[in-house]
């Protein structure tokens, strides 16, 4: 389970993140709906121990967020939207593999899972070739893999699917309806309503920092009295509908 | 700090790096190859110039008043010039057909025969090489020509021309003991070896701290990194070693390319320079320190930096920070280095370098060199570690 208790940010007199607190749970996805610049990417790196927080802190599975860094990270696993980062150079094997031993995995194990996730994400043609050359889908199954070779318990999306195609796109979402049937603890932060709609149980709308929705989808729905929860979205941020 | 972390980091830092092959190139392929080119051509041309001009002669244009004037007879008998009938010799001269000008003047054979000073002007073109070369050559003859004289008009006097050399001069040179002849050659290997390791020292590793800085940046992998179990510090030292022997193993690529430019042509460094293995080990020693601290310094710069190319604009100017104080102590005496040099940095290495070429073994020296060394590779990787542990700087935000 997630806990983030006052969680705040502030970059010099910038406030990102002002004293936010939701939960997440096992075999569910939380959703953190927000606009560009609301504070989503801020509060998901300092869950990552990325970021430190200004005041506040979170548990994740028992460990705490400011005195148990290194745990927490064991505890995670964490994919990136936009550019699919990479090594180039590296084979898809080798990538994986410089994650494994860096989340302390040794020996055979990392094998293992290796051939495991090349087997689970399709990868075996291509898992001892070079990424260089790899499609964009590709890439992106090699970054999913990275992320969870250490099979973390919680998982958490930062945009994953920001400027992917409809491939690409589609092994992210099968990807998390996957870690859900685990029973994995998913943060998935988004902009796009049709998407959130579609995996998410539960919802936090964030809106210049501060927290001003966190429920599920019907609840939400109904509290508005408005089917279309992008207009609930509109009315929450304060936009015109 | 966990070691293995450490290590894994460096290995993959590793790979990576062999494995991209503009790191191949410009770390190894190009500093093995640029001395030798630079040389080969250097010296090619030179010995071209220097054959064609024994060979084919220097053209020379005469203008006398007198054709059969001695010193005319003089320069016409001469194998190395060829003289050429110009009557437009200075446009001759300009278009570089001709080389040097020699003007005689009326009168010239009835003034030396009355002992008085006779004026003869050489015009040549100091654009031209061959030209500049060719009124040495010239002057050289000239000289022979008045020694002659002189010989005469003291033979006719009765007087030994010998008279004129009251003192004859036997050059001796002290040299270093295990090769008394080398002293020259000793001098300019102090001079320039010392520069060019500073300079290798902190251009060497620019290339892969730029890639594991603000490369790892613009690729996306640094998030995922700092995601995982390894600390900070451990991922920047695993980072760190991979740089340094990156830095290293370029480093000796050009002191390969060096060697064997000098092959082709010895005066680069001095000729036959032998050295015993400790003077060669500390050298080594020194060499590694000055990359310790360079690499340091580059990776955080590097860190900081958004991108790439905002990365090699701010590396850039490093490599003169490099070449500052290598400069400021090329022309110093190894024999005479104050003890307050080996307290800056930078020059303390390059004067124990220095220092060890000549022969000269001062374990003080050697001593507060290394230990302010050590003292400024902790500095730069506090620097390092600082910059890689801030937030600000990592996400620039």
């Amino acid at each position: 389970m997630i806990t983030v208790r006052g969680l705040s940010k502030k970059f010099k007199a910038f406030e990102a993140v002002k004293r936010i607190s939701f939960e997440a749970r096992e075999g569910e996805v939380l959703g953190l709906l927000g606009e560009n610049g609301a504070g989503k990417t801020t509060t998901l790196r300092m869950l990552a121990t990325m970021l430190k927080p200004t005041e506040g802190t979170a548990e994740i599975n028992g460990f705490d967020l400011l005195k148990q860094p290194d745990r927490v990270r064991g505890e995670i696993g964490i994919l990136f939207g936009g550019e699919v980062g990479i090594y180039d150079r590296l084979t898809a094997r080798e990538n994986i593999r410089y994650f494994a031993e860096l989340n302390n995995m040794e020996g055979s194990a990392i094998d293992k899972r290796i051939d495991e996730l090349a087997d689970m994400l399709d990868m075996k043609d291509y898992i001892d070739k070079r990424v260089g050359k790899f499609s964009r889908g590709m890439k992106q199954k090699v970054s999913i893999a990275r992320a969870i070779v250490h099979n973390p318990k919680v998982m958490l999306f930062d945009e994953p699917t920001s400027g992917l195609d409809v491939t690409s796109t589609r092994i992210i979402h099968e990807f998390i309806e996957d870690c859900r049937k685990q029973g994995k603890i998913i943060i998935f932060s988004s902009h796009t309503m049709s998407e959130v709609e579609k995996l998410c149980d539960r919802i936090v709308i964030i809106h210049k920092g501060v927290i001003v929705a966190d429920g599920d989808i019907p609840t939400l729905r109904k509290h508005f009295n408005n089917e279309d929860l992008e207009d609930v979205f509109i009315e929450l941020v304060g936009g015109k509908r | 700090m966990n070691l293995k972390h450490v290590f894994i980091v460096f290995k993959k830092e590793l790979i990576d790096m062999f494995r991209d092959k503009k790191t191949i190139i410009s770390s190894i392929l190009i500093p093995i190859l640029i001395f030798p080119v630079m040389y080969g051509f250097m010296g090619f041309s030179t010995k071209k110039l220097i054959k064609d001009t024994q060979e084919k002669g220097i053209e020379v244009a005469i203008k006398a008043e007198d054709n059969n004037s001695s010193i005319v007879k003089f320069l016409k008998e001469r194998k190395e010039l060829k003289i050429v009938d110009a009557d437009d010799a200075v446009g001759a001269l300009r278009k570089g057909t001709v080389k040097v000008i020699i003007f005689v003047g009326s009168g010239f054979d009835d003034a030396v025969k009355d002992g008085k000073p006779v004026p003869l002007t050489v015009q040549y073109d100091d654009t031209n090489q061959t030209s500049t070369m060719g009124e040495g050559m010239v002057r050289e003859i000239i000289g022979q020509f008045s020694s002659e004289i002189v010989s005469q008009r003291l033979q006719e006097k009765g007087i030994d021309p010998a008279i004129i050399n009251p003192v004859n001069i036997i050059e001796k040179k002290l040299g270093p003991q295990n090769n008394q002849d080398n002293g020259m050659g000793l001098m300019i290997f102090s001079m320039l070896l010392p520069l060019m390791l500073a300079i290798y020292s902190a251009s060497s590793v620019l290339p892969a701290a730029t890639d594991n800085g603000a490369g790892e940046k613009e690729r996306g992998t640094l998030e995922p990194l700092l995601t995982t179990q390894a600390n900070r510090l451990s991922l920047l030292m695993g980072k760190y070693f991979a740089i340094t022997v990156a830095g290293i193993i370029g480093t000796l690529a050009s002191m390969v390319g060096l060697f064997i430019a000098q092959k082709f042509n010895p005066e680069i460094l001095g000729q036959g320079n032998v050295f015993s293995i400790s003077t060669v080990i500390i050298i080594a020693l020194a060499t590694v320190s000055l990359t310790l601290i360079f690499a340091a310094l580059e990776l955080a710069v590097s860190i900081y930096a958004r991108s790439f190319k905002e990365a090699q604009t701010y590396l850039s100017p490093i490599t003169i920070v490099a070449m500052v104080p290598a400069f400021a102590v090329y022309m110093i005496d190894p024999k005479n280095i104050p003890i307050g040099y080996f307290n800056i940095p930078i020059v303390n290495i390059v004067c124990i370098m220095k220092e060890l070429i000549v022969s000269i073994v001062n374990p003080l020296h050697i001593i507060i060199a290394f230990a302010w060394a050590i003292i400024y590779i902790i500095i730069a990787i506090m620097f390092a570690r600082y910059m890689f542990t801030r937030e600000s700087v990592v996400f620039r935000v």
